[in-house]
Order: C-alpha cells, then sequence, then structure tokens
C-alpha cells in the first residue's frame, strides 16, 4: 500500500477528496484490498456518529415513488451479482475487448487506438462507463450501468484537461448507449486526466461547467 | 411481503434483494429509511432533499445489492455510506441547493449544534466517545463539523474563525490523532 493514500484514508471517510485526488484514491481502493480495509475500519467506527440521528419521520409517499423507480430490468442486474463483485475485472475485460473490437473491426469510423481510456466509477465504486479518447478530439463512450436519465435531462461527458483549463464539455447523449461524440478542440489527452459523466438538464448544462450530480468519473489511462 | 418480518437482519434482507425480492426491498426500507433519511438531513439540511437523496439510494440498491460483500462491513454501513456520498455530493457539486439555505448564520449554527450532539449522544461504551474526547476542543469541533454535517474545510474556518490552512490542518490531524486512538 502506498504511503500516500494511507495518509489519505482519513481525508477519504471524511468526504474532503475530490476532483483527481477522488477519483485517483478511489481507483487504488479498488486494487488494494489492505488500503480498502483501512477505509473500511475507520468508516465503521465513524459511522457511530451517524447512528446518533433520531430515526426521522419517513412520508407514506416516499416507498411508492421508489417503487416507481425500479426497472424490471434490474432482475437480470442482479442475477449477475456474483460477477460483478469482481467489477474491476469485469471492467477491464470489457476494457480488452473493445481494445480488440476496435482493432479488428474499426466499426465505429475512429483512428484504431484510443490515445487514453478512462473506467468511470460510481460513488460506490462500480464501473458505470468507459470513455476512450482519440487524437481527433472525438470520444468514445460505452455505458456499462443503465443509467437513469429521467425527462428533460440528459447525461453530459466533461473532462479536465488541467486546473487552468478546468471542465470542459466532450458532449452530450440521452441515454445509456454506445456513443461517440465529437469532443472539444483541447490538448491531447493524458494519463491521469479526469473523465466524468453528469446528469443536466436538456439540452445541457446551461453555465458550460458541470453542474448536476456527478454519476460516474475516472482517471485516463494509456493503452500498453 | 408476506413472508418477510422485520426480524430478518439488513445483511439477510441485501441477499434476498439481490435476487430481485421486491418485498426483501420493502422490508428494508420499512426498517432503514427513517435513519437513512435523518442521516441525509443532517448533511442537505432540507427534508426534500433528504427524501431524495434515500430515493436514489434504494433504487441503487435494487440495483446493486449484488455488490454488497458481508467480509468488508456491516450491512447497516453499506447503507450508511451511500447516503452520505449522494447527501455529500449533493451538497458540494449541487447548483441545486441554494446558497443561502444553508450558509444563513442560523443555518450554520443548526448545522454545528447537530454536530455536537452527534458527539454527546454518542454512548460512553463508544471507542469513538472516548477518542474524540481526547482531542483538543478545536480539533474535536472540526472534525465533527466535517464528519457529521458535511462541513467545507471553508465553512469550518469561518465557523471557527480561523485561517483555512488552520481549519484544514486542524482537521488533518484530528482524524490522523483519532485513527491512532481508535487502533
Amino acid at each position: 500500500m502506498s504511503a500516500a493514500f494511507d495518509e489519505q484514508v482519513g481525508d477519504y471517510v471524511l468526504g474532503m477528496l475530490d476532483g483527481a485526488e477522488l477519483a485517483a484514491f478511489e481507483v487504488a481502493l479498488e486494487r488494494d484490498p489492505e488500503l480498502a480495509g483501512r477505509v473500511e475500519a475507520l468508516r465503521g467506527r465513524m459511522q457511530a456518529l451517524d447512528d446518533t440521528v433520531v430515526p426521522a419521520p419517513v412520508p407514506s409517499a416516499l416507498w411508492g415513488r421508489i417503487e416507481a423507480e425500479l426497472q424490471p430490468a434490474a432482475v437480470a442486474v442482479a442475477r449477475r451479482a456474483p460477477l460483478r463483485q469482481q467489477s474491476w475485472l469485469l471492467a477491464a475485460s470489457i476494457v480488452i475487448a473493445a481494445g480488440i473490437g476496435f482493432v479488428a473491426g474499426q466499426q465505429f469510423g475512429q483512428p484504431p487506438r484510443p490515445v487514453v481510456i478512462a473506467v468511470l466509477v460510481s460513488d460506490d465504486a462500480i464501473p458505470g462507463a468507459i470513455v476512450e479518447a482519440f487524437a481527433n478530439n472525438s470520444v468514445h463512450i460505452v455505458p456499462l450501468e443503465a443509467f437513469d436519465v429521467p425527462s428533460g435531462k440528459v447525461l453530459e461527458v466533461w473532462t479536465k484537461p488541467n486546473e487552468e483549463i478546468g471542465p470542459v464539455s466532450l458532449g452530450r447523449f440521452a441515454r445509456s448507449e454506445e456513443i461517440v461524440l465529437d469532443g472539444a478542440t483541447l490538448p491531447l489527452p493524458q494519463a491521469g486526466q479526469l473523465y466524468e459523466i453528469t446528469l443536466e438538464d436538456a439540452p445541457g448544462s446551461p453555465t458550460g461547467k458541470p453542474t448536476g450530480p456527478i454519476l460516474v468519473k475516472g482517471l485516463a489511462r494509456s493503452p500498453i | 411481503m408476506s413472508d418477510i418480518g422485520p426480524a430478518l437482519s439488513p445483511e439477510t434482507l441485501l441477499a434476498r434483494i439481490a435476487r430481485a425480492e421486491r418485498a426483501a426491498l420493502a422490508a428494508l426500507f420499512e426498517s432503514e429509511a427513517g435513519r437513512l433519511l435523518a442521516i441525509a438531513r443532517r448533511i442537505v439540511r432540507r427534508s426534500d432533499l433528504a427524501e431524495e437523496v434515500v430515493q436514489e439510494t434504494f433504487v441503487a440498491i435494487w440495483q446493486r445489492a449484488g455488490q454488497f460483500d458481508p467480509a468488508r462491513g456491516s450491512a447497516r454501513g453499506w447503507l450508511t455510506t451511500m447516503v452520505r456520498n449522494r447527501a455529500l455530493n449533493l451538497l458540494r457539486d449541487g447548483g441545486r441547493l441554494e446558497f443561502h439555505d444553508i450558509t444563513t448564520l442560523e443555518a450554520m449554527q443548526g448545522r454545528e449544534q447537530d454536530a455536537v450532539l452527534a458527539f454527546q449522544t454518542l454512548p460512553d461504551k463508544e471507542g469513538l466517545k472516548h477518542c474524540l474526547g481526547q482531542l483538543d476542543e478545536p480539533k474535536r469541533r472540526a472534525v465533527l463539523l466535517t464528519y457529521v454535517v458535511g462541513m467545507s474545510n471553508g465553512e469550518v474556518a469561518e465557523r471557527l474563525d480561523v485561517p483555512l490552512g488552520t481549519a484544514k490542518s486542524w482537521i488533518r490531524r484530528g482524524i490522523a490523532a483519532l485513527q491512532e486512538c481508535l487502533r
């Protein structure tokens, strides 16, 4: 376990990490069971504070709202559960499969090799999408999770080339489906660059910066 | 919902939810929603937003119950983490929360009261209470304000009337000393 990440366990459990630091820590968590063990240990202790709450009255309509959102598709997702416990491996194998697809088929008419690939993960460290970024600025998105996109909302893809430039929109899409976006004119993507997908009001963030909740995020790596 | 009684542990319920048993999700909601709502409320400060957080969490539980690994922690802890993460994201990333909602003097005082009350309400036998008690007062407050109600470093600095760097260093040193004490 790297000492740098070990020192961040407290910050992480307190919710003080953000942006690239948070994404890097979460990738390390997926890979390092010892680090994950330390996080769980501290989290378990700190949650005694959460448990001091007096339970709030539950509005009678709340369960109905939840039930209305449960997709029948969840059955299929749930049945895959044992496999999904090794989600990182699964995501990695999909990355490889996607790579092979590009070399073999070039089915999207893109240059054969992405400059970087990022596996974007949720708050719960579940891989939710893969982003491949190409030298011509286009990005190829492969969702691994059926994101819930209410009507009037869109999914917006962002990257942060560096702190000076800040987050830049790479495009929007309406449904969880594989898609190629034109991207934005930016410096060549680098390993370690942050990518994320947020839920925005249609037709897209009104401010040109992310305003909605982050669904998934991750740091790019270069294919070997 | 016939065969699912209140006696089942959250661990058992999660295993059933992973097999797409809706009644198990309903039973988990029955036993946990009130606690989770209150935890979210401490952070987002508004009942409607807390409900939204809990709603999202239960939909996520339905989709991801199979991800829960009992070897890594308790089921209730897993739920708490899911709610905290969503509530903190709403607080930090949202253009959703109107700024004045949570930064008025009154709201800041309410948040501080909640944070201090959480510490005082910890059972005496709880090791965390002892360890928090060992910290000097400003560090303890800084850690509690950050963890319990999700104040940003800047808000903690303002609340404790110290420069940002000092607040950060108190929080970092506070949590480090806590980890040491809890070992």
